[in-house]
C-alpha cells in the first residue's frame, strides 16, 4: 500500500469545500434582490448606507446618482454612459440634443449657419464663466476643438472633424476675450450641428492639459470631491449662466460595479436615481413605492446581418427567406419584454419622426414561402449555418429565438456565443464582426441615422459587416448626407427604409429601451437615450 | 492485494489460472464494495443522488415531458405549476424538461473526460515512474508547471486556443486532470516499485509490460478508484462553471451551468430557472463526493479520518 498520498488531505475537509463552491454557485448567482415589499423597500426611511445625505427631502436637495465607476475622464477620451454623466455635469457642450433628438442651444447661444453651408457662427453665452471665475471665451472653444481634430493626437473624433478647415474668431475680433467663433467647412454638413454635440466636445478651458487634474469646467456642477471606485461628490455652481439650473444643491455620483446592487441601493433609499439596469431588474421595480420608473425607446438596435458577398448570402432569395422566418414581433415581446420599439430591418427607427417612414413594413412571417425561395435558391434540404453571437445583452437570447424560428423554415443554425472581446477582436476572419457570414451586432444609439448608413451600409463602409453594396443605396445615402434640403433628405431616408426592407442583408428586430427610475421625491427627470446625456440639473426636489 | 499475484508469474498455465480467478474476483469486490458504501447513511444517500441523476441520464427522454429546446410559445416566464414542475425560463422552455435532459450532457461529459483523463494519467503515471530517469524527470516536471496554473485558467486558456463546443470541454477535461492522476499514479509505483516481489519479477525477466499490468498495477487501483471519483465531481464542477462562464456548452443545449448563468439575469422574475438547475448541480456534486468519500473507506481502508 502507498503511503505518501495526496488522497491523505482530510476527505471531510474536501467535501466541505466542494458543498462551499457549490452554494457559493448558487449563492453568487443569486446575488438577487430582496423580495419587493421587504423592509428595505421604504426608501425615505432607509438610509443605511452612512452616506452623509440627510434624510430630510426638503432640506436636502442632494440628488444621489448610481452609475459604473468612471475609468476615464478627459472629456476628449471619454465614453460610458458615466463617464459622459459626469462630464455633462462639469462642462457644457456648445449645443445639446434634447430626449426628442431636437438641438438646443447651451453653451452658444446661437448657431447661424451660411447660405453654401460652409461655414457656422457660433456666439457665446455672453456670462458663461469657468468654475475658476474666468470667462467662457472664443479662445476656449477653438483650444478644445483643435484638441479634438488634430490627427495626431489618436482621438476618436480626428475622424469626425476631419471635414472641419478652420476654427478662428472673426476678424478684429481677440478670440481672448470675444465670444463668437466661426467654424470653416470643406463640405457642407447637415449635421455639423449634430457633430458640435458630440460625447466628447465639452468645452475646456484653453491652455489645460489634464482635464482631469483640477474639473474646472462651465458646467451646471462643481467637483467637490472624487474618490475613485467609490463616489463623486458635487456642489451647485451659483454662477452657472442657466436661469434656474442647477435645480439641486448637491448632486452625488455613487458607484456601483453590479446593476443589481445598485437597483437594491435604489429601493432601499440609498440612491435616488438609477439609468443602468437590465429589463427584468426594471420590471422588478414596477409597483415598488416612492419609485418612478421610466423607459423609452432609443435608436440603438441588435443587428442580424448575413454577408452579402457570398454564399449563401449572395443569392437575394435567401436574404429574402431569412426575413420571412423571422417574427420580429414575437421576438420583441420575447427577448425585450416588450419594451422598446419592434424594429423593421432599417436602422431608420420610429425615434426619428419625421425620418422614419409608416408604410416601410417588414412583411409577415410566412414559413411556406421561405421554404420556397430556400428551395429556389437550391437548398431544399435546408441551409446549415453558425450563428456568431456576442454573449452580452439579449443577444444570447435573441439568437435561441432565431434559431428556434428558422429552423421551421429550415435554415438550421449552430450558436457559436463568444466573448465580445473574440466577437470584436478575433483575428479569425469567421469569427469576428466584420468576417463571419452570420452575426448579431450590437449598435448603440445615435441622434441622427446617417450615421449608420455611412458606417455600416454603403458599399466601401468602415465598418459594413453584411458587405451589402448596392449603387441605389449608395447614391440615396449620398444624397441624403449632403443635401442641404431637409424634404429632399426626408424622402431619401424612406426609399432607403423601402430598399433595406426589400433587399438588405439585415434584420433590425427591435430598437432598445433606455430604462431608468427616479425616488419620487424628484421631479423633471428626462431621460435621454444616451443615459449619460440626460440633463442631471433640470431635476429639482419634487414640489 | 497486490502480494498475491507474483510467484511462477511466469509460468503460462499459472497465468491462465490468475486470469480466470481474477475476473470474479473484480465482481465481488465491486458487490462487497456496494454492500459496505450503503452500511453508512452519508456514502448511501451520495450514492443513491449518483444512481438517481444516472437513472435520470439514462431515461431523461422518457422521464421529460417537453423537448430541451422547444420554446413553448405563450408560456414564457411561468412559476412552478403542474404543467411545468420547475416552471418555465425566459424564452418558454420547461425547467424540469431541460433539467433531466441536462443530466446526460453533464454526466456523459464529465465521466467521459474523466475517463479518458484516469485512462491516459494511468498509463502515463505507471511507465514513466516505473521506467524513472530522465523522461520520467522530464514528464513530471511539465505536468508539475501545468499543476502551478489553477484547474479553471488552465480550462479558459485551452478553450481560447481551441474555441468552446462540447468536443473542447473534453479535451480540456484530459488536459486538466492527466496530470493529477498521472501524479497520484506514480506515487503509489515509486514506492510499489522498490518491493520485493517486483525485484523478484524482474530478476525472473519479466518484460516491463507484464510487470507494470501484473504486479504494479494491482496496488494502484485503490488509489485510481478513489481519485476518480474525486476527478469524476471535480469535473462535474468544471464543466458547469464552463458552461456558466459561457465558454462550454453552447446554448441552446441544457447545459446546467449555462441555465444558471442565462436565467442570472433573470433571477428577479424567473427565480426557479436558476435556483433548479444550480440546485442539481449541488446536488450531483455533493453525491458524487459523498459516494467517493465512501469508496476510499471502503477501498482504502487504513485511510479512514
Amino acid at each position: 500500500m502507498p503511503n505518501t498520498h495526496p488522497l491523505r488531505k482530510s476527505a471531510r475537509g474536501y467535501l466541505a469545500l466542494v458543498i462551499i463552491l457549490a452554494f457559493a454557485f448558487v449563492l453568487n448567482a443569486c446575488a438577487a434582490p430582496p423580495p419587493a415589499g421587504s423592509p428595505a423597500s421604504e426608501p425615505a426611511a432607509a438610509d443605511a448606507t452612512g452616506a452623509p445625505a440627510p434624510a430630510q427631502p426638503a432640506a436636502s436637495s442632494t440628488l444621489r446618482v448610481a452609475m459604473e465607476a468612471p475609468v476615464q475622464l478627459d472629456p476628449a477620451f471619454a465614453s460610458s454612459d458615466s463617464e459622459i454623466a459626469i462630464l455633462n455635469a462639469v462642462y457644457d457642450y456648445l449645443v445639446d440634443v434634447d430626449e426628442n433628438n431636437r438641438l438646443q442651444p447651451r453653451l452658444a447661444s446661437s448657431v447661424v449657419a451660411s447660405e453654401d453651408g460652409l461655414s457656422y457662427t457660433v456666439e457665446l453665452q455672453p456670462n458663461a464663466t469657468f468654475h475658476d471665475g474666468s470667462p467662457v471665451t472664443a479662445a476656449d472653444v477653438i483650444y478644445t476643438f483643435n484638441r479634438l481634430r488634430d490627427p495626431e493626437a489618436g482621438l476618436p473624433t480626428a475622424d469626425l472633424y476631419s471635414n472641419i478647415v478652420d476654427i478662428a474668431a472673426p476678424e478684429g475680433s481677440d478670440p481672448a476675450t470675444g465670444t463668437t467663433v466661426v467654424f470653416t467647412l470643406q463640405a457642407p454638413d447637415p449635421f455639423f450641428q449634430y457633430n458640435l454635440s458630440d460625447n466628447h466636445a465639452l468645452i475646456v478651458k484653453a491652455g489645460t492639459e489634464d482635464p482631469t487634474a483640477d474639473f474646472n469646467g462651465s458646467g451646471p456642477f462643481k467637483v467637490v470631491n472624487y474618490s475613485p471606485e467609490d463616489r463623486m461628490e458635487l456642489v451647485a455652481n451659483d454662477a452657472y449662466f442657466i436661469d434656474g439650473k442647477p435645480g439641486v444643491d448637491n448632486l452625488e455620483f455613487i458607484f456601483f460595479a453590479d446593476q443589481t446592487a445598485a437597483v437594491d441601493a435604489l429601493k432601499g433609499g440609498q440612491v435616488d436615481l438609477n439609468m443602468r439596469m437590465a429589463t427584468p431588474l426594471y420590471l422588478s421595480l414596477q409597483g415598488e413605492p416612492g419609485i418612478v420608473t421610466s423607459s423609452i425607446p432609443t435608436n440603438g438596435f441588435d443587428l442580424v446581418r448575413l454577408r452579402a458577398d457570398r454564399e449563401p448570402g449572395n443569392d437575394p432569395r435567401v436574404i429574402e427567406a431569412f426575413k420571412l422566418a423571422t417574427d420580429r414581433q414575437a421576438i420583441f415581446d420575447t427577448v425585450t419584454l416588450g419594451l422598446g420599439a419592434v424594429g423593421n430591418d432599417s436602422p431608420i427607427g420610429p425615434l426619428y419622426a419625421d425620418y422614419y417612414s409608416t408604410d416601410a413594413v417588414a412583411p409577415a412571417r410566412d414559413v411556406a414561402k421561405a421554404r420556397e425561395l430556400l428551395a429556389a435558391a437550391g437548398y431544399a434540404d435546408g441551409l446549415s449555418l453558425d450563428l456568431y453571437v456576442p454573449e452580452s445583452g439579449d443577444r444570447v437570447a435573441l439568437a435561441e429565438v432565431l434559431q428556434q424560428q428558422w429552423q421551421e423554415a429550415g435554415i438550421n443554425v449552430d450558436i457559436k456565443s463568444v466573448p465580445e472581446s473574440v466577437y470584436y477582436g478575433s483575428d479569425n476572419p469567421d469569427q469576428n464582426w466584420l468576417g463571419a457570414t452570420l452575426g448579431i451586432t450590437g449598435w448603440g444609439s445615435r441622434p441622427y441615422p446617417q450615421f449608420y448608413l455611412d458606417v455600416m451600409l454603403v458599399c466601401d463602409a468602415k465598418w459594413n459587416e453584411s458587405h451589402f453594396c448596392d449603387e441605389e443605396f449608395d447614391q440615396l445615402a449620398t444624397m441624403a448626407g449632403t443635401t442641404l434640403d431637409e424634404q429632399e433628405r426626408m424622402e431619401a431616408y424612406k426609399d432607403i427604409q423601402h430598399i433595406l426592407i426589400e433587399r438588405g442583408p439585415i434584420i433590425v428586430p427591435y430598437f432598445f429601451a433606455q430604462l431608468g427610475a427616479i425616488s419620487d421625491r424628484f421631479e423633471n427627470f428626462n431621460m435621454k437615450a444616451f443615459a449619460g446625456r440626460t440633463d442631471l440639473a433640470a431635476i429639482t426636489p419634487a414640489q | 492485494m497486490a502480494g498475491n499475484t507474483t510467484g511462477g508469474g511466469s509460468q503460462p498455465a499459472s497465468l491462465a489460472t490468475h486470469e480466470r480467478r481474477a475476473l470474479p474476483a473484480v465482481f465481488t469486490r465491486w458487490w462487497h464494495a456496494l454492500r459496505e458504501l450503503y452500511a453508512r447513511p452519508s456514502s448511501a444517500l451520495g450514492t443513491t443522488l449518483v444512481l438517481v441523476f444516472l437513472a435520470m441520464a439514462l431515461f431523461g427522454p422518457l422521464i421529460a415531458p417537453y423537448s430541451a429546446t422547444e420554446q413553448i410559445s405563450g408560456a414564457a416566464r411561468q412559476a412552478p405549476s403542474v404543467q411545468h414542475l420547475f416552471g418555465t425560463d425566459h424564452l418558454g422552455r420547461d425547467v424540469f424538461s431541460r433539467v433531466v435532459l441536462g443530466a446526460r450532457d453533464i454526466l456523459a461529459l464529465a465521466g467521459l473526460g474523466t475517463l479518458f483523463a484516469v485512462v491516459i494519467g494511468t498509463l502515463i503515471g505507471l511507465f514513466s515512474a516505473y521506467r524513472g530517469g530522465l523522461t520520467d524527470e522530464v514528464t513530471f516536471r511539465f505536468f508539475d508547471s501545468l499543476l502551478a496554473l489553477p484547474a479553471l485558467l488552465l480550462a479558459l486558456l485551452v478553450l481560447g486556443v481551441v474555441g468552446p463546443s462540447r468536443n473542447s470541454v473534453l479535451v480540456v477535461l484530459v488536459i486538466v486532470y492527466v496530470p493529477i492522476v498521472a501524479r497520484v499514479v506514480r506515487s503509489v509505483v515509486l514506492s510499489t516499485k522498490q518491493k520485493g516481489y517486483v525485484e523478484a519479477a524482474r530478476l525472473q525477466g519479466e518484460s516491463t509490460a507484464s510487470i507494470v499490468r501484473r504486479d504494479i498495477f494491482p496496488s494502484v487501483t485503490p488509489a485510481l478508484t478513489v481519485e476518480a471519483g474525486l476527478r469524476f465531481s471535480y469535473a462535474i464542477f468544471l464543466v458547469a462553471s464552463l458552461g456558466f462562464l459561457g465558454v462550454g456548452v453552447q446554448p441552446p443545449n441544457p447545459d446546467w451551468g449555462l441555465m444558471v448563468s442565462q436565467a442570472r439575469p433573470y433571477v428577479s422574475l424567473t427565480p426557479w430557472a436558476l435556483y433548479f438547475p444550480a440546485a442539481a448541480i449541488a446536488l450531483l456534486v455533493i453525491g458524487v463526493n459523498l459516494a467517493a468519500d465512501g469508496l476510499k473507506r471502503v477501498m482504502l481502508p487504513g485511510r479512514e479520518v
